[in-house]
């Protein structure tokens, strides 16, 4: 039967079991919060033994070469010696610059970022309340356009790093991130193509970064940004989108609200997200897409894009997982 | 004389035929509810394994892999009649590519040859 050393310990994995489960069930309290392999949470160490390839699916190779693996996606076959990450080397500070309301229970938070903090638009950074509980978030801003760091974040019902982002931390605060990860980003090519950009909720910030990097890098390609909320006032950042859109030609903005409180509204303007979505596929070959948050959503708008001709390379998505962590 | 992978088309056909395969799939009643939930660009990278084994190209698939890789299929009922319209869906896709009539029977013999790995038997 596998097993890891931890602790001077030499710890029994029952089979399927991960590395993450059985720490935890141990009383380790181990930093972890979506244990799905995304957020990238519960990174550790390894020092001897053999890391199975699922276990770094993700990961920088910087990070990868210093023997870092998640936990929740490592079943090892054979002895592994693991140790806790050295958080100093993953985590940095990041000052509060602005805190404001955007919509009902969206708050935007920029941060200054650490010196030589590298990320793409569209990826996501955690932000952490404690040692070993964070969340992550995705970024709103583009590196070589922005000062700082922009992220949406919206009030979760009992959230734990949601609320207190809310309601405790003010400007000057200093914040503990990670450094970005995620493959939903911009990437320069085929540059003349129609780009979809379909999110729901705050999957608006990684879209909206994403279309700002493309503009500034000399797309010339149509870009549809089609935002999906559940009312009307769960809108945000509505007249910069729209001014976004008149400022320029190849880009243009779609609100859908899925219970709309007008009445007199054209049958054509209650459509839903992925049918709007799916009216602008014209050519499949020659479109490319991100999808960004609600899971449901974007795994079925991920299938009908597919299956309306797109090649799968051309879909980049990032369905938000709400933590099951407690 | 030319190895059937290679008169196939060899990756590039792999390639090809991955999403008209995956769409054939998907799409069909038959087998799509095994596909339901799962992540589909690791679907599309396992399909390409498997594809690559069926046209006879380079593979590491073991009959444990196959069995592991489908018990909780099997658990929820996948039985014969779903790998035969796999393997039929597999047929189609190589005719819309062109491939000779020879060569796909013998791409379905391949298939059917992990047929009992897949259904653990």
């Amino acid at each position: 039967m596998a097993h890891i050393i931890f602790d001077q310990k030499q710890i029994e994995l029952e089979d399927g079991q991960s590395v993450l489960s059985v720490l935890l069930n141990q009383d380790y309290a181990i930093p972890n919060s979506c244990q799905a392999g995304v957020c990238q949470s519960c990174l550790m160490q390894a020092v001897e033994g053999e890391i199975p390839e699922a276990a770094q699916v993700g990961l920088k190779d910087t990070l990868k070469a210093q023997g870092y693996f998640l936990a929740c996606c490592c079943q090892p076959e054979e002895t592994l010696h693991v140790v806790a990450a050295n958080e100093t080397q993953l985590r940095s500070s990041a000052i509060v610059m602005e805190h404001e309301r955007l919509g009902t229970d969206i708050l935007r938070l920029r941060l200054q970022p650490p010196a030589n903090f590298k990320y793409r638009a569209g990826q996501y950074i955690n932000i952490w309340k404690t040692e070993n509980l964070a969340r992550s978030y995705s970024l709103a801003s583009v590196s070589h356009l922005d000062d700082t760091l922009e992220l949406h974040i919206r009030h979760v019902a009992d959230g734990q790093v949601s609320s207190w982002l809310h309601n405790e931390i003010k400007p000057g605060d200093s914040l503990q991130i990670q450094e970005a990860s995620g493959d939903c980003f911009y990437v320069p090519e085929n540059a003349q193509d129609k780009m979809l950009l379909a999110g729901t909720g705050t999957g608006l910030a990684p879209l909206i970064g994403i279309a700002r990097d493309a503009i500034s890098q000399g797309y010339t390609g149509e870009i549809h940004l089609i935002h999906g909320v559940r009312q009307e006032q769960d809108l945000y950042l509505h007249h910069t989108l729209q001014e976004m859109a008149s400022q320029h030609s190849q880009f243009y903005y779609y609100a859908n609200v899925l219970e709309s409180a007008s009445e007199s509204e054209s049958e054509s303007e209650n459509i839903s997200l992925e049918q709007q979505v799916l009216n602008l596929v014209a050519e499949p070959a020659q479109c490319k897409a991100y999808l960004c948050g609600d899971a449901n959503i974007v795994n079925t708008l991920k299938k009908k894009l597919f299956l309306s001709g797109m090649a799968m390379t051309d879909i980049y998505s990032d369905a938000f997982l709400i933590s099951t962590a407690k | 004389m030319s190895s059937l992978y290679e008169r196939i088309g060899g990756e590039a056909a792999v390639e090809q035929a991955v999403g008209i395969f995956y769409r054939k799939v998907l799409l069909d009643d038959r087998v799509n509810e095994f596909f339901d939930g799962v992540d589909m660009d690791q679907q599309i990278n396992k399909q390409k394994g498997f594809l690559t084994m069926a046209f006879g190209g380079p593979n590491n698939y073991t009959g444990k892999d196959m069995r592991e890789g489908h018990k909780h299929l099997v658990a929820r009922g996948l039985n014969d009649s779903h790998v035969d319209a796999i393997v039929e869906l597999l047929g189609e896709t190589l005719q819309e590519l062109g491939v000779a009539a020879q060569d796909i029977q013998e791409v379905a013999n391949i298939a059917n040859s992990v047929r009992g790995d897949v259904l653990n038997k």
